[in-house]
């Protein structure tokens, strides 16, 4: 059988990811942030890094048996998998922004017109919580900086993820609500931790610890 | 149909040519077989449901009916016949052992290529209770997997227990070990022990109910499990010793399951089949019946047995019969290969689906010519491809 196989996300969550396992005594040396290798052979384990957004696809799809990846990650793609632990850090949060001030208006707009412009590049995420708050919206998917949206008149307000809020205050917006809360979890496929659970276990146990300190 | 119309099938649908259909056929066989060997007799179920608001809706085709009523095309088959044994078998109090091969369809997110067309067979004991019902339709299980062709290994079989993983955090209050089994059916387990933390639950059983759900092994509450795998072995024996893995981290996603459950995991197919002990379902349709049974994902089944290079054993070969200029002497060479036990096309058959061909020419209403030039009559033929 070939060695688990570890998915590592590729960007902010990567540093600590990789400090995490090394604490719990993975060889990690091989993986380089920002390196072009992105298979790596780390002993009783095997790393492949890739785009957060795919790992989860990864994971759901037994490419890869275990995952360090964000629970915002995980509630965008709706990926089935098992979510193991959570290591606490990369702690971030899905927010609804509007330009500050403007809610009232916004408000106004929506018993107007019926429906508010929201700007998103996690439109699964804004979906489903407008839904569930039975809110009419358009959703409007931007591939990047949707906090730009409502200044140039794209939309009325933004679904985004928000760690300090340093971004969303330098353009003006201010938080409506809070959606939901991330930080980094371990997943595994959901075939591969029943079917390895001997392999899988030890290193739950060790991250959970490691996590818990 | 206009020039714009797609020629393929809607999305999540797709056609199932000769090749992939002898070879679901095959597996098909063996398991209503296995079935049959049971006890468990076929039934069908209509392709149509009564359609429902409820929390399983998002995964649901459903549509309105010409009158207006809204219908499903039916999820699942385990409800159905919890409805139709609560309707049609009211007043029989007796156990039913029921069996079916037939597809139920789950609506998948667009762009995920995800089918929403998917082939089950299982069986539904209706009316069996305690230790021997689970362990044989446990036992059931692995030996229709084995029978359709799968090695089924010491971790094949996965068992949980929906009781026994509930009973973890009992201590909890009744709403917030909702929320916790409703995040361990996502495989949410470290948001399950996140909310048990939050919600005040005692520190040692918090590290048992993580030790039973992430350790290595599923810890001494796992052991009602560990009886209920060995009577089942003893009903199939398996060709592996020790086959069946108790672990309280099964937690299917169906909400109806109240004691045993059990998954079969291939590594390459993933999960190919679930199960389990429902025993409030049928009461919920007005007369509860305790109730267990398992349900295989037939085309998983084909692609782990796949895997393993499992291919279906070869059909007899195909005389693939030339027509003479005399109709009437053709059609009687036909008649009489045929009446020799040979499977006789006349005319070309271009798609053969890997069945071997044997290529003949008529001469007259007896004998044929073969590709190598040889003459033989039917009977010669017949027991020349017989042996």
């Amino acid at each position: 059988m070939r060695p688990l196989r570890f998915a590592l996300a590729q960007g902010l969550l990567l540093n600590e990811a990789l400090g995490a396992l090394r604490a719990i005594g993975l060889d990690v040396s091989g993986v380089t942030p920002g390196g072009r290798r992105l298979v790596v052979d780390g002993g009783e384990v095997e790393f492949v890094l890739a785009r957060p957004s795919d790992i989860a696809t990864y994971v759901e799809r037994g490419a890869a048996d275990l995952a360090i990846v964000g629970k915002d990650v995980l509630l965008e793609s709706g990926a089935r998998v098992i979510e193991l632990v959570d290591l606490g850090f990369g702690a971030c949060r899905f927010v609804v922004a509007a330009p500050r001030g403007a809610v009232e208006r916004s408000l106004d707009e929506y018993r107007h017109l019926g429906t508010l412009e929201v700007a998103t590049k996690y439109p699964n995420v804004a979906e489903r919580h407008f839904r569930e708050r039975d809110i009419a919206v358009e959703i409007v998917k931007v591939a990047g900086s949707a906090e730009v949206a409502p200044l140039v008149g794209l939309a009325d307000w933004i679904v985004d993820l928000v760690a300090t809020g340093r971004t969303l205050r330098a353009n003006d917006l201010a938080i409506v609500e809070e959606i939901a809360s991330s930080t980094a979890r371990l997943v595994a496929n959901p075939a591969s931790y029943h079917l390895r659970r001997r392999e899988i276990a030890p290193l739950v146990e060790r991250l959970a610890a490691w996590a818990a300190a | 149909m206009n020039d714009q119309s797609p020629i393929g099938p809607p999305r999540g649908f797709r056609d199932v040519l000769p090749t992939e259909a002898r070879e679901l056929g095959v597996i098909e066989q063996a398991l209503s077989e296995t079935f049959a060997d049971s006890g468990f007799t076929p039934l069908y179920p209509p392709l149509l449901e009564y359609g429902s608001d409820d929390s399983v809706r998002r995964r649901r085709i459903q549509f309105l009916d010409s009158d207006g009523s809204l219908v499903a095309l039916r999820p699942d088959l385990t409800t159905s016949v919890a409805r139709l044994v609560a309707g049609r078998y009211r007043e029989m109090t007796g156990v039913l052992r029921l069996s079916y091969i037939a597809p139920v369809f789950r609506e998948e997110p667009a762009m995920s290529g995800g089918s929403r067309e998917i082939l089950q067979a299982g069986v539904e004991l209706v009316g069996g209770d305690g230790a021997l019902a689970d362990a044989e339709i446990l036992a059931l299980l692995g030996e229709s997997l084995e029978r359709a062709g799968l090695a089924v290994c010491e971790s094949t079989l996965q068992v949980g227990s929906i009781a026994l993983t509930g009973g973890l955090f009992a201590a909890l209050a009744g709403e917030v070990r909702v929320d916790v089994l409703h995040a361990l059916r996502q495989g949410d387990i470290a948001g399950a022990l996140n909310r048990a933390r939050g919600a005040g639950m005692p520190a040692d059983q918090l590290a048992r109910a993580a030790r039973a759900l992430t350790g290595v092994e599923s810890g001494p509450e796992a052991a009602e499990l560990c009886r209920v795998i060995e009577l089942a072995r003893e009903r199939w024996p398996g060709a592996v010793k020790g086959w069946g893995a108790p672990n309280l981290a099964v937690v299917p996603a169906l909400p109806y399951y109240t004691g045993i459950v059990f998954e079969a995991i291939h590594p390459d197919a993933g999960v190919i089949a679930s199960g389990g002990r429902y025993d409030l379902l049928i009461g919920a349709y007005g007369t509860p019946r305790p109730a267990i049974g398992f349900a295989i994902d037939v085309l998983q089944l084909h692609r782990a047995l796949f895997a393993e290079e499992w291919r279906p054993r070869l059909q007899r070969p195909l005389v693939v019969l030339r027509a003479s200029a005399d109709e009437r002497a053709t059609l009687r060479c036909t008649a009489s290969l045929r009446a020799g036990g040979l499977a006789v096309a006349l005319g070309d058959v271009a798609e053969r689906a890997g069945r071997a061909v044997i290529e003949a020419e008529v001469i007259d209403e007896c004998r044929v010519r073969l590709a190598d030039g040889r003459v033989t009559d039917a009977a010669t033929l017949g027991s020349e491809i017989g042996s």
